[in-house]
């Protein structure tokens, strides 16, 4: 036992883990153990606060004052600085060693370091402040013993009430309730949950429970840690709401809209496009049917602007194998540098063609119903003329003047063939068609009707001349409609030509095929015409040929030159002469060829 | 038949008008000359200034509407009463000028057709002279025939229902 207490006496002093000083009345630390020398530095004929604090005066608060005093045991939570002058947190037990008589003559410190602790306990505090979460530690009977300042904030105070009752504002448990079930298995839960605020305001939270203290009980303490996900779920909502947005405005567009993404899945196929191609089912169509019905260049490459293909007018089949006329436009989907598919816009051009046809219809009409207004004034003209013929004979037989008879005679005569024509132009003009359109040779039909007229108007001084562009192409046209807006417009040119004094008349027949367009010129170097007159010769009956016009003419040309979805021009200069031009765009005469094959169909 | 010493000036187009009205001019004693247009009727007033003028309204390269206002222009000229014969007092091509010309103008007109009395007894009031018997007589004659009757109707039947009418007629 000697040996024991020897033992201690030497070793015990430097083997326990503390830092050991001890203390005279002066302060002096006049023993200390290696843990101690190695934790605050060298000690020996220092004063306390010279090591604990490293500071040259003594604290205000002596506590080995206290110790000598009282004599009691205290224990303290104390910061210093260690031998490297680093702040340190220890805790420390002053213990007074008594003598004999029970007087305190010195004081033991027995310290330990916990500056680690210390480290993480204010780590875990601010986590548990800072962390932009609800943070609660419930006990099992889900009352909440601790809460951050947040949550008190956003759902109110805390004291002695139950998560329920924070969270939800409800009396009772949740049916469904993560920390129940991590009380059970000790596990972390999550889980989406809907609460009301302080302020009874909804809000959306995502929360994780997760055990905190166990015991052989089982768990005694969850710690709740909710995020919030008010703004986010708002977000989605947002996010949502422009993608119906989007998703109903290419749904219900006029155009045929089909997307790919960059793995050729059809993405978008709205309805305007299932209604283009007969599409039926409620599946979109793959990869490969598409290939069959749309045009192969949707499927190639994009120039450098990211276009696939621009055509203002192709077919396309849809599903039961019919040619649908379209506008097809496809482009590239780009998101910056991504490339996220290609689209199609496909436009069916049957309803614009049949609103176009309609109109060509309309103005046809038109053309008639002005033409019965003049009628009335052509009727009135030729009643005058039967008048005036009546009269004349009569005052020929009246005066026995023969020649006056047969002056008479003879207007009466003109005015019955004038009746006669007006008939026959009049039933021939109401006579609405769509013309047949064959090829034909533009330049054949000219030069026909110029070997036609050649002789009749060199004897009446009036040369034709024709000037014909190369026209390599057939062109779809009513051969018969053509030539007889030609024959009009040639023989109307004549007769403004012969009408020279100097017999100088010329009438020159042009034919050009420049942008898809064909273009017929007959220009003479009659007359010609004021602006007066040039707007009433398509209107009505109008004629300046005094009686041997119906007025007719130039109507029917132009009622052929709107069948042919042309259009009929007039320059004229008074005293210079006349030049009218009829211009046809061959993508119109394609158009009309075709409808009339459809319609035979 | 006496003679009038009243010069007409008749402007039409129409060379079957022209000669009918000179005819029923003639017929009743008065001097006539024709222009087929307004530029041809100008040069004439040039040398010669008529007593009337019998115009046509709608003619090529002048019209008759033009030749009036040249006629207003000109001190002499305007003085010169007109009478205004004109198929075209109704229709889209006539009616505008027609309006115009009358708001203004000479106030006195006739649709075509024209029976020969109705026009020799208009000129006979512009030029404020006395209607020749024998016409007066013709025209009692005539006044009630059937013939007449549809002439008038016609005449002054509005294109809106000749239109109508034609359509009628189209659809059967």
């Amino acid at each position: 036992m000697e040996n024991l207490h020897e033992l201690i006496a030497e070793q015990f002093f430097d083997i326990v883990p503390f830092n050991i000083a001890i203390n005279d009345r002066n302060l002096n630390i006049i023993r200390a153990n290696a843990n101690f020398k190695e934790y605050f530095g060298e000690w020996e004929g220092k004063k306390c606060y010279e090591i604990y604090k490293k500071s040259p005066h003594q604290c205000k608060h002596c506590r080995i004052q206290d110790v000598f005093n009282y004599g009691i045991t205290n224990v303290l939570n104390e910061s210093g600085y260690d031998k490297n002058n680093r702040l340190c947190h220890y805790i420390v037990h002053l213990a007074p060693l008594k003598n004999k008589d029970g007087v305190v003559e010195y004081v033991v410190e027995m310290s330990t370091d916990i500056t680690e602790t210390t480290r993480y306990q204010r780590e875990y505090d601010l986590l548990f402040e800072k962390v932009p979460s609800y943070v609660a530690v419930i006990d099992s009977n889900y009352r909440i013993i601790r809460a951050n300042k947040r949550l008190r904030e956003t759902f109110g105070e805390i004291k002695g009430k139950h998560c329920y009752e924070v969270y939800k504002k409800r009396k009772k448990r949740c049916r469904r309730c993560p920390a129940a079930i991590t009380f059970k298995d000790g596990r972390d839960h999550f889980s989406s949950e809907i609460g009301t605020t302080f302020s009874g305001e909804e809000t959306r939270y995502y929360v994780n429970t997760a055990a905190l203290s166990k015991n052989e009980k089982g768990v005694q303490l969850v710690i709740e840690i909710a995020t919030d996900i008010t703004e986010i779920t708002e977000l989605q909502d947002n996010l949502r709401k422009s993608h119906d947005y989007y998703a109903t405005l290419i749904e219900n567009s006029e155009e045929g809209i089909i997307a790919l993404n960059e793995k050729n899945k059809t993405i978008i196929f709205n309805n305007s496009a299932k209604k283009i191609l007969s599409w039926n089912s409620y599946k979109k169509p793959v990869y490969n049917k598409l290939k069959e019905l749309l045009p192969k260049e949707f499927f190639g490459n994009p120039n450098k602007k990211g276009i696939i293909v621009k055509k203002e007018e192709t077919t396309i089949l849809d599903t039961k194998n019919n040619e649908i006329p379209v506008r097809f436009n496809a482009i590239e989907l780009r998101s910056k540098k991504d490339i996220l598919g290609r689209v199609a816009f496909i436009q069916d051009l049957r309803i614009i063609k049949e609103l176009e046809n309609k109109r060509l219809e309309a103005e046809r009409l038109g053309a008639v119903g002005q033409t019965v207004a003049g009628l009335a004034h052509t009727i009135k003209n030729v009643l005058m003329g039967l008048e005036g013929g009546m009269y004349i004979v009569d005052t020929g037989l009246r005066q026995g003047e023969p020649k006056r008879i047969v002056e008479g005679w003879e207007i009466l005569q003109r005015n019955f063939y004038k009746t006669t024509d007006l008939v026959k132009g009049f039933l021939s003009f109401a006579k609405g068609k769509i013309p047949t359109l064959v090829p034909t040779d533009p330049n054949q039909i000219v030069r026909d009707i110029v070997n036609l007229y050649y002789e009749t108007a060199k004897s009446q001084n009036v040369e034709l001349v024709m000037n014909l562009g190369k026209t390599s192409y057939n062109f779809p046209l009513d051969p018969e409609g053509i030539e007889a807006c030609l024959t009009n417009l040639i023989s109307n040119a004549i007769d403004a030509a012969m009408m020279r004094e100097d017999k100088k008349g010329r009438v020159e027949i042009r034919t050009r095929f420049k942008h898809a367009t064909l273009v017929f010129e007959v220009s003479d170097n009659g007359c010609g015409m004021d602006s007066e007159v040039i707007q009433k010769i398509f209107t009505t009956f109008f004629t300046t040929k005094g009686n041997k016009g119906t007025g007719l003419g130039l109507l029917t040309v132009n009622k052929i030159v709107k069948e042919h979805g042309g259009s009929l021009e007039v320059e004229s200069k008074v005293d210079e002469g006349s030049t009218f031009r009829i211009i046809l765009p061959l993508k119109r005469l394609e158009m009309i060829a075709k409808q009339a094959q459809s319609k035979k169909k | 038949m006496k003679k009038m010493n009243k010069t007409v000036l008749v402007v039409d187009d129409e060379a079957d008008v022209r000669n009918y009205l000179q005819s029923a001019l003639v017929n009743n004693g008065f001097d006539v000359i024709t222009a087929s247009d307004g530029l041809e009727a100008i040069e004439i007033l040039k040398k010669t200034i008529p007593d009337l003028i019998s115009l046509d309204l709608v003619m090529p390269r002048h019209s008759g509407i033009k030749f009036y206002h040249d006629l207003q222009k000109n001190k002499a000229w305007s003085k010169i009463p007109v009478l205004i014969v004109t198929g075209h007092a109704r229709d889209n091509l006539g009616k505008v000028d027609f309006e115009n010309l009358m708001m203004q103008g000479p106030g006195v007109y006739l649709e075509k057709p024209v029976k020969p009395e109705k026009y020799i007894e208009k000129v006979c009031l512009l030029l404020n002279i006395e209607i020749p018997e024998e016409l007066k007589k013709k025209q009692e004659e005539t006044e009630d025939s059937v013939r007449q009757q549809i002439l008038d109707s016609l005449s002054k039947a509005d294109t809106e229902t000749l239109k109508k009418a034609f359509e009628a007629l189209n659809k059967k």
